[in-house]
């Protein structure tokens, strides 16, 4: 049967840029994604207090009351929650990508490292170790 | 009987400029499907209503739909889960032909550039033998019915049709963790472009809609993995 091809008309409908708001996994993915918004802050605080060390103490009091106010705290704190759930989806992936032991294994496996190099860089930068 | 309400995407090409939906009331019970639905409708309601299907068990993928927005093999979704509006649309980010037929033929492109066979040095009629261990690593990846879900469901694909996609990718991993093959270097240049693996953002809503729990968002990672050492390896190559 000879059909001709101007009988077709496909509609193609075109992906909005809001497409990440249309279901419940998007914006999950999302959000993972932009855990990385608040990590940029914190990184920015990291850099500066570095800059203000080399300055001298008068900049480095500066860089410590800085530090302390109440907005600086919320942001960081923000960006510690934002890289606790970043690693939590991570950590959920990592098993998929690379199978090398039972999931769960890995999942818990990953946590324990996450909280002895932790433990560890906090007792060393502590002065406990 | 229960009545369900369902709001159907048609479009007709020879007729409308764009997609509209259409309002059925139909009759189920517990063990009604949408797709049952859909024939009910075109056989007692509106014969012009165009869908695809088949074996009606989830094993031809076949009648891939949109239901409220989630890519859902209409053979495996009932109506006893939706107590709204049932809105039934076709396949995302493919071209509708009709109603809630899509055009597909991006979708066997993508499958057909991956060589999705086995590519060896056998010849005649030689047995390919293959432990359990063997086949364990690539069976999961094996079960794939090509109903296509997994690119309504991949942002990525919706972006840029070019993007292999979930299937695809996770066809040619099949090949590639299959023992009896050799073509893992015919596909890797593929798999290594920009359109290849690395057009993953590992959303996941694939694995998530995968009516045969194949975890392509799983495979389409870790071909990152071997594209990668293919990479590194080509460096150390003449």
């Amino acid at each position: 049967m000879n059909i001709p091809d101007s009988a077709r008309k496909p509609y193609q409908s075109e992906l909005s840029r809001w497409w990440w708001l249309k279901h419940r996994d998007y914006r999950l993915y999302m959000l993972r994604e932009a855990t990385v918004l608040p990590l940029l802050f914190f990184i920015g605080c990291l850099l500066y207090g570095l800059y203000c060390l080399t300055q001298g103490s008068a900049y480095w009091q500066s860089f410590q009351l800085f530090m302390q106010q109440g907005w600086v705290i919320a942001l960081n704190l923000l960006a510690f929650a934002a890289s606790l759930f970043h690693a939590k989806t991570f950590f959920a992936l990592f098993p998929r990508v690379m199978p090398l032991a039972p999931a769960a294994l890995m999942i818990s496996g990953q946590w324990l490292a996450t909280l002895l190099i932790a433990t560890g860089v906090f007792l060393l930068f502590g002065g406990w170790l | 009987m229960t009545e369900y309400q369902l709001l159907v995407q048609r479009y007709d090409p020879e007729h409308d400029s764009k997609p509209q939906r259409q309002h059925y009331t139909v009759p189920g019970d517990h063990t009604t499907s949408v797709l049952d639905a859909l024939l009910y409708v075109q056989h007692q309601l509106d014969p012009t209503l165009g869908l695809r299907w088949s074996c009606r068990m989830a094993i031809c993928g076949s009648c891939g739909v949109m239901v409220n927005g989630i890519p859902k093999l209409g053979c495996k979704t009932f109506l006893r889960d939706y107590h709204t509006d049932i809105i039934i649309e076709p396949l995302a980010h493919f071209a509708v032909e009709k109603d809630l037929i899509v055009d597909m033929t991006q979708f066997l492109a993508h499958l057909s550039a991956i060589k999705p066979y086995l590519m060896n040095d056998y010849s005649g009629t030689a047995v390919h033998k293959q432990t359990p261990a063997q086949l364990a690593k690539y069976q999961q990846f094996s079960n794939c019915i090509n109903c296509g879900l997994c690119y309504s469901a991949c942002p990525q694909f919706g972006l840029n049709p070019e993007f292999l996609g979930p299937a695809a990718i996770t066809l040619a991993q099949r090949y590639n963790l299959d023992s009896r093959d050799n073509g893992k270097a015919a596909r890797m240049p593929q798999l290594n472009s920009k359109n290849g693996a690395w057009g993953c953002t590992f959303v996941g809503f694939c694995s998530d809609v995968c009516p045969k729990q194949l975890d392509p968002a799983a495979a389409v990672n870790q071909t990152k993995v071997e594209s990668a050492k293919d990479f590194i390896i080509s460096m150390f190559k003449p």
